[in-house]
């Protein structure tokens, strides 16, 4: 047994390197990540259809500033938001704004009524059976997301915005 | 192995560093070597094996993990930690909707929030318990491959005779003068203790007798029991193993549960009570629930999966009535029924078309609340959906909004053409319950039309509603069956340990002078009557007592 007592210390430590680092590192990585968003990490990325049909995966986006916004017609700070956000992409989509406001799992005829009332261009995106909303950690609405062209979230806005609320992070959000 | 100590045994043995019994003759060879007092029998006196003149980094980092006081301490502040997480809730132990970084203020103040701030409300999942875990793990290995393989060496290639000096030190010893052939009576006395199960080795006057060698392996099997346990623990952070998490299932719907491949439906949940006679006095009257049980199908998803904008492809895979204690198992999946929710919802009427002046009905139509279709022909009227909401309410603007996005107090308004009306159409309010119906004024709302056209749902076969929703726990855990095998293999280890006992003998005669020692690693009172049951056959008759040679444990 003498010799190899050297390799078998060698082999054990480097196994409880390695399983021990892995354990701690997953619990690490666990405490750090959630799965849930957080300003400074990368929202879930998702593929939803617009109401024209269009396919959108948020990866697709990479390389510009956009806002992810959570509403419904049954929440009325989110119908308040709807024609602002619709001003402010008018204002700055020469300047490279992206707009993905995602409904909250609403149905179809619902969601077309809303947009044509309220006459908005931006990408209205449909999630179903709440699944978006719930790889986002959702607990209110609405819920913003601004995430920079980097793709890390710059800031998560829980609740309505005034305009110059939105005015203001756009403004920062077009800087990077 | 180079030393600066002289390790050589008179007997000509060389000891490893560390050595408190010489190997081969069982000399004591540590300071207090002249004593008198009982052996240290520990390990058999052999030297761990990273005790080392001079050490290197890595023999430092193993001799760290090599330490019992270490190990203690390990443990102990493990305990300690351990405890810490069960003064508040764990934030896992919560449902859904739950904000812990305000929970714990709201709840439990200032200490709660220090608690949440520490990381304490998540202890178990936190990197420096693992920590710790993975140190224990690591400490137990070490430990018990230190002095394992020395013990081992150490019990194979006994020396039948002992050095005076370590039989006369045992804690049980015997000695007397001894009349005839020493050979014959070692013999005779090992066939003695052969009745009672002992191994005999001889060299003619000296002798060794051994039993249950065994048991001093158990508490080696046990640490490998308790490291498999350990990293089966530690296996349940690898994707896919462990899983714990609730789905709502209303009557009929196949609902995805999330990070799996897997769809699961409630066909159909049904809840029983206890009739007032099965009920003791004080609970009559009250509803308590006899049986809860889900109808369910579990499927897996087979293409376009995860697609937002197709309907997935299902199999069916499993089917089977969860009950409590009766969870559906798949593939190490298994779904418990752990609540429900008899709140009625409507997923759908039946309504017909009336001409209220001929009486003449038209339909019915299926008109579902959700995703309804939009365009209805009812024979010479033709309805269109131009509006719905969920739960409807008039807004602060006077214009219609809904309050959510259930069905809870669904409306729907149609363009309504045909004889009689308007050619570009006549709007129509319905409002599917009779409860909103008379509470918005359905037909103040609709007004002229009112009186010519009436839609309404003609007895309750054309209404289609969820009766419950059944909630389920959805786990996964594929590390359970290692965590049992450990188990086993621990307890194994741990009834090896405590229900035998290593018992050895040894014994010489020089000049008739019988010189004998005995040592077990516990249970000195069955060692001693052991011994004095062997004399007794050979004619000396002693009290056990007597045989005690002092020390701790006799």
């Amino acid at each position: 047994m003498g010799k190899y007592r050297r390799p078998v210390q060698i082999v054990i430590l480097l196994a409880v390197l390695i399983v021990g680092g892995y354990a701690i590192g997953t619990s690490l990585f666990a405490a750090k990540e959630d799965g849930i968003p957080k300003v400074g990490g990368t929202p879930p990325d998702f593929t939803l259809v617009d109401l024209q049909g269009n396919t959108h995966q948020l990866s697709d986006y990479k390389g510009k500033a956009v806002v992810i916004n959570f509403w419904g017609t049954f929440c009325p700070p989110c119908v308040k938001e709807m024609p602002e956000f619709e001003r402010q992409f008018a204002k700055w989509k020469d300047e490279g704004l992206e707009i993905l406001a995602i409904n909250l799992s609403e149905d179809t005829l619902t969601v077309n009524n809303f947009v044509r009332r309220f006459e908005l261009n931006y990408p209205i995106l449909r999630d179903v059976n709440k699944k978006t909303e719930r790889s986002y950690g959702l607990r209110s609405y609405p819920t913003t997301f601004f995430v920079k062209p980097d793709g890390k979230i710059m800031e998560i806005k829980v609740g309505g915005m005034t305009e110059q609320d939105i005015d203001e992070r756009v403004i920062e959000l077009l800087k990077y | 192995m180079l030393s600066l100590h002289n390790t050589k045994c008179e007997c000509g043995h060389q000891n490893a560093v560390g050595t408190v019994l010489c190997e081969s003759c069982g000399k004591p060879l540590m300071e207090n070597a002249e004593s008198d007092t009982p052996l240290e029998m520990r390990y058999d006196g052999v030297a761990r094996r990273s005790q080392k003149s001079n050490p290197s980094i890595i023999d430092r980092v193993w001799n760290f993990f090599s330490s019992v006081k270490i190990a203690v301490y390990l443990i102990v502040l493990t305990l300690v930690s351990a405890t810490l997480g069960t003064i508040y809730p764990q934030e896992d132990s919560f449902l859904n909707n739950f904000e812990p970084s305000t929970y714990y203020k709201e709840q439990y103040g200032i200490p709660g929030q220090i608690y949440y701030k520490l990381g304490l409300s998540h202890t178990y999942e936190s990197w420096w318990f693992i920590t710790l875990l993975v140190m224990i793990g690591t400490s137990l290995v070490i430990c018990s491959l230190d002095r394992v393989l020395p013990l081992y060496r150490a019990l194979s290639k006994q020396q039948v005779r002992k050095h005076l000096r370590f039989i006369n030190r045992q804690k049980t010893v015997y000695a007397s003068q001894i009349d005839g052939s020493a050979e014959e009576w070692v013999q005779s006395f090992g066939n003695q203790l052969k009745r009672k199960r002992y191994r005999i080795y001889s060299d003619g006057t000296a002798l060794l007798a051994e039993k249950n060698r065994f048991s001093r392996w158990g508490p080696y099997i046990n640490h490998i029991g308790l490291i498999l346990f350990l990293l089966a623990i530690l296996a349940r952070g690898i994707p896919g193993w462990q899983m714990d998490k609730y789905v709502t299932i209303p009557d009929g719907d196949i609902v995805h549960i999330d990070d799996t491949n897997y769809y699961v439906k409630n066909e159909k949940f049904t809840v029983t009570y206890y009739s007032d006679d099965e009920l003791p006095e004080e609970l009559k009257g009250k509803a308590r629930a006899k049986l809860y049980e889900t109808k369910a199908v579990l499927y897996t998803c087979e293409s376009q999966c995860g697609d937002t904008s197709a309907k997935p492809e299902l199999r069916e895979v499993e089917r089977h009535n969860i009950a409590v204690n009766s969870p559906l198992q798949y593939k190490g999946l298994k779904l418990y029924q752990f609540d429900y929710d008899v709140t009625p919802k409507l997923k759908g009427v039946k309504p017909v078309l009336i001409n209220k002046a001929t009486g003449e009905t038209y339909g019915p139509f299926d008109l579902p609340m959700k995703d309804a279709p939009l365009e209805y022909d009812l024979g010479v009227y033709h309805l269109k959906l131009v509006a719905n909401y969920m739960e409807f309410a008039v807004g602060d603007d006077g214009e219609p909004v809904t309050l959510s996005r259930e069905p809870n107090a669904p409306a729907f308004i149609f363009l309504i053409t045909g004889p009689g009306l308007p050619e570009k159409g006549q709007p129509y309010m319905y409002f599917p319950m009779q409860k909103d119906k008379e509470k918005f004024g359905q037909d103040q709302l609709n007004a002229s039309i009112a009186d010519k056209l009436e839609i309404k749902v003609q007895g309750m076969e054309n209404v289609d509603f969820s009766e419950a929703s059944t909630y389920l726990n959805v786990r996964m855990d594929k590390a359970l069956p290692y965590v049992w095998i450990g188990a086993t293999i621990s307890m194994i280890g741990l009834l090896m340990g405590s229900y035998w006992q290593h018992r050895r003998i040894w014994l010489r005669i020089d000049n008739g002078q019988l010189s004998l020692g005995a040592h077990t690693n516990k249970n000195w009172y069955g060692m001693r009557a052991d011994v004095a049951a062997a004399l007794r056959q050979q004619g000396i008759t002693v009290d056990p007592k007597s045989l005690d040679n002092g020390g701790n444990n006799a």
